[in-house]
């Protein structure tokens, strides 16, 4: 284990000493902030609208903008998985690719570590680097919390709040994982970072296909996608099968990744 | 026990020979010049050894341990310089052979002391604190040669470690190796042939994948000398 520790202390070291994870970050922080003021707009306009002529008379999905965790944090949170979506892909592509390109690929297999500590290792450094990612958009239920206020005394709902970033955690640790297994199988990190994308995107958007087949496939369809499996997480259910569900993708990856690793010495 | 023993060792690539049974044993504490046209299986040959690519046939061990049942035992014993140094160029020189000790299983002080050690033997104690990328070539190859000495592994396998020093440098390097004989058994490879009669005991002439030559250097330096020897050996 101690040498799996020294590999993911060196990826993080290198994910900060080049400019890809601040590039990342501050994509993250300036995305999520036109959300964040956009959804808040949104949020306001509403309130002024029902003071005028009651919650009574809007439309009944309105009710959602009545508190500031449905009415802001929840929209504020599905938009970043989004961007998760698209900016995860870049912190996984280098992962291996980099490695088998500047042929340090040669140097790792040849220290006497096994190819689990490896894998291992570089999976640590990417739940450090997409956790980071993440926290970044803690800054808006902070905000709120400070600035905001509720009816009901707490301006936000913390477990509301906490059960989506669990699930962004969730979703973000499992396209790095697929992230890695593809920078595994190929010297670019291009090539990685695209397949990436398109395997994540799709997997998330599974559930729109479901809806032009027929049971009992759809359910089957509908049950694999991303998004289905996160959506009452989101809202603020706890949802056991979801947790299980990602944490078997990662596993499985994370398998396929010391396959891939191991493979060099098979061939 | 010899430190490498190969039998029948062999490489295929799809349809291409790289290596064909390969046999020769490596006495400890002897210093191995590896000769050889470019792409006779020099590197392909070292590759194994080290347990980096398996053999399509035939086995390698070192001190005894095989390197494709025991590959944590053989790792544990060797130092290797790939053809191509394995540097991080994003790394400072310290932080670089720090990760590398550690994966070594060396630590706290005696990682220091070997830090110490390996970048004043190779000359680049004075470029610690500057980052791999910035460093000019030859210090780079010298940072790859100091990585493969780290921790005075039992066996040091060096492709080429002279590739791409000016002459001083690679006269510094070849004395830094000779220094080493006796306390550490060195495999180099090399297509220069002074290199090899100024520091090797032993020379290993490989040619189209097959054992050309095995002998003492004094022993292939009869009649016409080495060059001779080598002309003769790989023009078949």
């Amino acid at each position: 284990m101690r040498n799996a520790l020294a590999i993911a202390r060196k990826e993080l070291g290198i994910y900060f000493t080049t400019p890809l994870a601040w590039i990342i970050f501050t994509a993250m922080g300036f995305l999520s902030s036109l959300f964040f003021v956009g959804i808040l707009g949104g949020f306001k306009q509403v309130q002024e609208l029902a003071r005028q002529v009651t919650w009574a008379k809007l439309p009944p999905d309105y009710a959602l903008f009545k508190n500031l965790t449905d009415g802001v944090i929840v929209q504020l949170l599905g938009t970043v998985l989004i961007i998760t979506l698209f900016v995860a892909p870049f912190l996984s592509m280098r992962l291996f690719a980099e490695e088998r390109r500047q042929k340090t690929f040669e140097l790792l297999m040849t220290c006497p570590v096994r190819p689990i500590e490896i894998v291992l290792g570089k999976y640590l450094a990417a739940l450090g680097i997409i956790s980071a990612t993440l926290g970044i958009t803690l800054i808006y239920p902070f905000i709120l919390a400070l600035f905001g206020s509720s009816e009901s005394g707490s301006a936000l709902e913390w477990s509301t709040v906490t059960l989506g970033y669990l699930s962004m955690l969730l979703l973000g640790a499992t396209v790095m994982a697929i992230g890695m297994f593809i920078s595994s199988l190929t010297e670019s990190q291009m090539v990685a970072a695209f397949f990436t994308f398109v395997v994540a995107l799709a997997w998330f958007a599974l559930g729109m296909v479901a809806q032009q087949v027929d049971e009992p496939v759809r359910s089957v369809i509908t049950y694999l996608s991303f998004d289905s499996q996160l959506r009452n997480m989101m809202k603020g259910v706890f949802d056991p099968k979801a947790l299980v569900f990602f944490v078997t993708i990662i596993v499985l990856q994370i398998v396929l990744t010391h396959r891939a690793v191991d493979a060099q010495r098979w061939t | 026990m010899p430190m490498i023993e190969v039998t029948n060792l062999t490489k295929r690539y799809r349809d291409r020979l790289a290596i064909d049974h390969l046999n020769f044993t490596v006495e400890k504490g002897e210093i191995l010049g590896f000769l050889g046209p470019n792409g006779a299986g020099k590197s392909t040959t070292m590759k194994i050894l080290t347990g980096f690519l398996p053999p399509s046939e035939g086995k390698a061990k070192i001190d005894g341990f095989d390197v494709f049942e025991q590959p944590l035992e053989v790792k544990k014993r060797i130092g290797y310089l790939p053809e191509t140094p394995p540097l991080y160029p994003e790394m400072t020189v310290r932080a670089y052979l720090r990760f590398v000790g550690r994966l070594k299983a060396l630590g706290g002080d005696n990682l220091k002391a070997e830090i110490d050690r390996v970048t004043k033997a190779t000359g680049t104690a004075t470029e610690l604190d500057r980052l791999i990328g910035a460093l000019s070539k030859g210090y780079q190859h010298r940072v790859g040669l100091a990585q493969a000495m780290l921790g005075s592994p039992a066996l040091m396998i060096l492709d080429e470690p002279t590739e791409g020093l000016d002459p001083k440098q690679r006269a510094g390097v070849l004395e830094l190796i000779k220094s080493l004989a006796g306390k550490q058994t060195i495999v180099l490879s090399t297509h220069i042939l002074a290199e090899v009669k100024a520091i090797a005991q032993k020379v290993l002439i490989i040619n189209r994948g097959k054992v050309a030559a095995y002998d003492s250097i004094d022993k292939l330096s009869e009649g016409g000398g080495l060059e001779e020897t080598f002309i003769k050996l790989t023009s078949a």
